[in-house]
């Protein structure tokens, strides 16, 4: 019974990190508090532990600023390069012609590479911004595709098409862990390209809260990868 | 100014001085006040410490009792003290003429 209880108490310190995780569970070997009690302490900790990194405003814009509005948006823009893809990508095309592809297919390229680099983008602030709140993050992102996939009822389409963003917003979220920033070349290019590839719809009205929406993570890590070379340029000035 | 759960923590671990660490503190704090002190309320009061300066901490030594895990050990900062001690003397002034304390001197007055 002890032993069962022990790994529950051990499984549930797993939501603590590296050092309060040893500490916590070294006292609680010491003083000899390895049932219930220490199931409670250990729970008790990480939720106040939790807690207190929502004072802060960045686990905010991570997950209410980014995830919930950024999947419910993307997964919308998933299904419109779907329907284009399916419209203007028709197997008859190929079979007639060979490699002869409709008018339209350079606007389906720029919307899929614009929905490669919103995800992305999205994923690497919601990862860079606040680490330590990514799974609740990651839990709201998740929410509004489970509520969509559910609905889903268009015939032709599979309702995986919903998720074409997911893969991209993925691998950013896993970059966004690994390095807090990227070089402001690289975000320069990237955050040019995007309001680039983002003209097109300028001219149709209501679309420029969603293009914004999705746009701002791009511009916010320029802001952030200028903010880092300015540092770095001080800190070069006081070092000579 | 200090909380009273920080004033009793800092004064532990003061007290404790080089075997301060949780267990430790935790232990001292619930034989001397006979009230429960959770684990959560310890580690995140001792975080709220050290990012004021008023504590530092580090990991310590791992022994076979603690299953081979290191020690948060525990140092009160030259700030903590001062702050420990104005804490002690605004409740020495607040407390001067309150009955309880009248009748523990034998005071009158």
């Amino acid at each position: 019974m002890t032993t069962i209880s022990w790994s529950f108490v051990e499984v549930a310190a797993r939501l603590l990190e590296g050092d309060d995780r040893e500490a916590v569970l070294g006292d609680l070997l010491e003083t000899g508090e390895i049932g219930l009690r220490g199931l409670f302490d250990v729970f008790g900790l990480a939720v106040r532990r939790q807690l207190a990194l929502w004072k802060d405003w960045r686990p905010w814009l991570a997950s209410c600023g980014m995830a919930l509005p950024g999947s419910l948006l993307l997964m919308g823009f998933s299904l419109s390069v779907s329907q284009t893809y399916q419209r203007l990508i028709h197997p008859t095309i190929f079979k007639a012609t060979g490699l002869t592809v409709g008018p339209g297919f350079t606007l389906l390229l720029c919307n899929v590479f614009l929905l490669i680099a919103w995800s992305w983008t999205g994923g690497f602030v919601m990862g860079s911004i606040s680490r330590r709140t990514v799974r609740v993050s990651a839990v709201l992102s998740f929410l509004p595709c489970m509520f969509c996939l559910a609905r889903f009822r268009v015939e032709s389409l599979s309702r995986f098409c919903l998720l074409l963003f997911l893969l991209p917003a993925i691998w950013g979220v896993c970059r966004g862990l690994q390095i807090a920033q990227i070089k402001l070349r690289s975000a320069l290019i990237l955050a040019a390209g995007i309001t680039l590839l983002t003209i097109p719809t300028w001219m149709s009205k209501g679309s420029w809260i969603p293009n914004w929406a999705l746009s701002w993570p791009a511009w916010y890590l320029v802001a952030m990868a200028w903010k880092g070379e300015a540092l770095k340029e001080r800190e070069r000035w006081r070092t000579n | 100014m200090l909380g009273e759960f920080e004033y009793l923590m800092i004064t532990a671990a003061a007290g404790l001085g080089d075997q301060a660490y949780g267990a430790a503190i935790r232990e001292e704090i619930e034989r001397t006040t006979g009230r429960k002190c959770s684990i959560g309320a310890l580690y995140t009061t001792i975080e709220r410490l050290e990012k004021k300066g008023l504590l530092t901490t580090w990991m310590g030594e791992a022994t076979a009792e603690r299953g081979g895990r290191a020690k948060r050990m525990v140092r009160v900062t030259p700030k903590g003290v001062k702050a420990a001690k104005d804490f002690y003397d605004v409740v020495i002034r607040v407390s001067r003429g309150a009955s309880w304390v009248a009748n523990r001197t034998g005071s009158t007055s």
